[in-house]
């Protein structure tokens, strides 16, 4: 076990640098001079874009900007934001309460709402109640978050007036926002669970269960479903990518305080060293969480060990 | 384990239901709190470091100038209860009030003055907006503890609007020095509000300053403000901002979509105020030395051949008027100009034809076999270029011309500006001085920001400079009257929108006043529960 691990966490390092020079050379990928970019909307003399190219050390050859790029990342120094001039750490530290909650409570949604509804519709297949929670989940998968966002909002925030549309904080601002991404996650996930939940209903050991005379839903929810649930489990690692892509809408649609606003807001501002750190540590997250599913996945199943 | 689980199950419903009972459905009217929805977070709220409107819009009632300027564009004391103006134009002496304190106790006095111009031009300070405001800044000389001189390196006499923006106003040197970085959150000012909190990427709040018993220049009346509390929300989406207005968790909204307005006009609730921008308007910079456009003939007939009106009433529905010269209405107004080029598709045909472009098969005309194309370098927003490059395409197309929109990411746009490589851009500028046109037109500033028209012109570079130096109001109209008719007259722009800023409030909220910059002054701002 510990040696899958450390194997796992091995092949970490290479999608890792290749993250940092993805990053890294965005700076030099965006056409034009980054520095007269970033100053644009100032009125700006040639000492200041000089003095701005020496501070961001761009007046030194490329290998040891990125030596020193990789360097100061490893230290925890993300550089300084042009923007707010505080530094990018300072920033994303400021954000990651927020994205995080979101992102669990999507999490939690998406799980609550995907797996049922994949069960049923495991358990009556081709029956219409199949058909619909099928259509649902095809909805869910088809919708962009910005338009059920503004439908969320329409509804439950203009006229029914049961939760804010907008900002952070305590539970009733999470819920719209939550409910958004977690919606068109739980989509794939219902999908998953159906397809995955009919194969084991398949198998010999549900029928010797059933054969046993065990109660159906004993033999749904603890034979069938724990088997069912494990390749629903990858996906949850990929899944929480498009989370973390889908708060740069969801944060942007309401107002919400996080690490996709902070993305937007970087971009927007033309403030290269804030977008390069934020995307790094996303990626990095998005790393990290993977190297994660795929160690409870081989807890989970033992036979992944061997492959 | 089957009845735990209910159990379970039945505790989470439970305080699910109570935390949902415990928050009032919406957000309820506070009285005495205004909430107003952004479109945007400011980079920092410190005055001298910003580049953004944004920033003044939430301390305009925060921290104070020397001098106001009202919608009327006349200057008026503020700090400072009167100022002359040297002779030779290069400094001005200001008499400051001495009943003024910061928020944080501190005296106000000229060496605070001294300490926040010096503040701008620390080599250490990274300031925003606020130093070009200065420029050719020589230094501050406190005469006594409340007469202070400011003194430039050449004639400046810009610096007198300037001195009042916010981004001259003035914060406490003690607050400053003492918490350093804070003022990028917490600008500590002289005036009716002061900061209460700054959550990012969510909100700021400013409060009533108890202690303001002074009559702010935008009121009829002395003492504090009415309101308790300001609450800026930042909500970048167009939608769920005009949403959140509809549903009363915010009472005000700035930058209103143009297709929510005629709603939002129509409901007896709410009510919509717009305010000129000053500066230069949204307008084509034509580049003067790029064939065809170096054939003033060519450039007189695109100013005859764009028609305004379709640009307010498609795109700009209500939030535009039609503009006519380098300088937005607000800031510079006569006959003379509205009547330079009024829609005349036919006399552009005629100037296209005396500049030698004859009509050609398909419609677009030529000559000695070159086809009439126009490149005009826009901004690809993600959702396509600029609507307005769309219009100026289909006016031009009527009378010959073949537009090709150029849209591109805001970096190579702004490197073809710099480069004078495409026909130009379409753009804007917030300015509250004149001078503001120097950086469109002067000829130094080719290659850089903003003379996009790639003009170099020696009478205008010469009145450009003389606007600088002309400190009497009456001369200095004239000067930049001049500047205006001659840019009109070698048509080195296309003038197309004045814009308007848009706020829209719940017809409770009463008293929301504007100063020159279209930013709220919100003192004898009230809401009245319903």
């Amino acid at each position: 076990m510990l040696i899958y691990i450390a194997r796992r966490v091995l092949a970490v390092a290479p999608v890792l640098f290749g993250v940092t020079l993805a990053v890294f050379s965005m700076l030099f990928l965006v056409p034009g001079d980054p520095v007269k970019i970033m100053l644009a909307e100032f009125v700006t003399t040639p000492e200041q874009i000089a003095r701005m190219r020496a501070q961001l050390h761009l007046d030194e050859p490329v290998l040891q900007q990125y030596g020193r790029f990789v360097g100061n990342a490893l230290r925890g120094d993300l550089g300084t934001s042009i923007r707010s001039r505080r530094p990018v750490t300072q920033e994303i530290g400021d954000n990651l309460a927020s994205t995080a909650q979101l992102a669990l409570a999507s999490m939690a949604v998406a799980v609550a709402l995907g797996i049922p509804l994949g069960l049923i519709a495991a358990l009556v297949r081709n029956s219409w109640l199949d058909v619909a929670s099928m259509g649902v989940a095809l909805l869910g998968v088809s919708m962009p978050s910005f338009w059920l966002g503004l439908l969320l909002i329409f509804t439950f925030s203009l006229h029914l007036g049961w939760f804010p549309a907008t900002g952070g904080g305590d539970f009733l601002h999470l819920v719209l926002p939550a409910v958004t991404l977690g919606a068109i996650a739980s989509a794939i996930i219902a999908r998953l669970t159906r397809s995955s939940m009919l194969e084991v209903l398949g198998q010999d050991y549900v029928r010797t269960a059933r054969a046993k005379g065990l109660a159906g839903w004993s033999v749904v929810l603890r034979h069938a479903l724990k088997n069912a649930l494990i390749p629903v489990l990858t996906i949850f690692g990929l899944q929480f990518g498009n989370l973390l892509a889908g708060t740069v809408i969801v944060e942007t649609v309401f107002s919400r305080p996080g690490l996709g606003r902070l993305i937007v807001g970087g971009i927007l501002a033309k403030d290269f060293p804030l977008v390069q750190g934020t995307v790094l540590f996303v990626a990095t997250v998005y790393v990290l969480i993977n190297v994660i599913v795929d160690v409870t996945y081989a807890v989970a199943d033992p036979r992944i060990r061997l492959g | 384990m089957r009845l735990s689980h209910m159990r379970w199950v039945g505790a989470v419903a439970a305080v699910v239901g109570l935390v949902l009972a415990g928050f009032p459905a919406g957000a309820a009217d506070t009285p005495g709190t205004l909430v107003i929805g952004l479109d945007q977070e400011p980079p920092t709220l410190d005055p001298h470091a910003s580049p953004s409107a944004v920033t003044y819009q939430i301390i305009a009632s925060v921290t104070e100038n020397l001098l106001y300027k009202g919608r009327d564009g006349k200057l008026q004391p503020w700090l400072a209860e009167s100022w002359s103006a040297s002779k030779d134009g290069r400094s001005v002496t200001f008499k400051l009030r001495r009943d003024v304190k910061f928020h944080d106790g501190t005296p106000f006095n000229a060496d605070a003055v001294k300490f926040n111009f010096d503040r701008i031009v620390d080599p250490k300070f990274k300031p925003g907006s606020s130093r070009a405001q200065i420029a050719g800044y020589a230094g501050s000389k406190v005469l006594d503890e409340f007469t202070v001189q400011v003194s430039f390196e050449t004639p400046y006499a810009p610096f007198l609007t300037y001195a009042a923006a916010g981004t001259l106003s003035l914060v406490s040197p003690k607050a400053v020095r003492e918490s350093g970085d804070q003022v990028h959150t917490r600008p500590v000012g002289t005036g009716p509000f002061m900061m209460k909190d700054y959550v990012a990427k969510d909100h700021a709040t400013i409060v009533k300053n108890p202690a303001y018993n002074r009559k702010a220049p935008w009121s009829e009346r002395s003492g504090p403000a009415l309101l308790e509390t300001i609450i800026w929300k930042f909500i970048p989406e167009a939608g769920t901002r005009v949403a959140t207005l509809e549903s009363g968790e915010t009472q005000g909204i700035y930058l209103v979509p143009a297709q929510s307005l005629p709603r939002l006009e129509s409901s007896k609730d709410m009510r919509v105020d717009r305010m000129p921008w000053p500066g230069v308007p949204r307008i084509w910079l034509l580049n003067t030395t790029k064939p065809p456009l170096d054939d003033v003939k060519v450039r007189r007939a695109i100013n005859f051949a764009v028609d305004k009106e379709a640009f307010l009433a498609t795109v700009y529905k209500g939030t535009g008027l039609k503009a006519f010269a380098p300088l937005t209405a607000v800031m510079l107004d006569e006959p003379s100009l509205r009547q330079a080029f009024a829609f005349d598709a036919a006399k552009a045909r005629d100037l296209l034809g005396e500049a030698g472009w004859a009509p050609g098969a398909d419609g677009i005309r030529t000559k000695g076999g070159q086809r009439l194309e126009i490149i005009l370098n826009a901004i690809e927003y993600g959702g396509g270029a600029d609507p307005t490059a769309q219009l100026i395409q289909a006016s031009l197309r009527d009378v010959g011309v073949d537009v090709k929109i150029k849209a591109q990411a805001r970096p190579p746009w702004y490197e073809d500006n710099y480069r004078c490589a495409t026909h130009g851009p379409v753009m804007f500028l917030r300015a509250t001085d004149p001078d503001g046109l120097y950086a469109l037109f002067h000829s130094s500033l080719v290659g850089q920001n903003f003379n996009w028209s790639c003009v170099k012109n020696g009478k205008l570079d010469q009145l450009l400079e003389q606007g600088r130096r002309e400190s009497d109001p009456v001369k200095r109209r004239a000067v930049y009257l001049q500047i205006e008719k001659l840019a009109l007259d070698e048509a080195l722009t296309v003038p197309l929108v004045d814009e308007l800023a848009v706020w829209a409030f719940r017809a409770n909220v009463q008293g929301v006043k504007y100063n020159f910059n279209a930013y709220p002054v919100l003192s004898d701002a009230t809401t009245t529960r319903r």
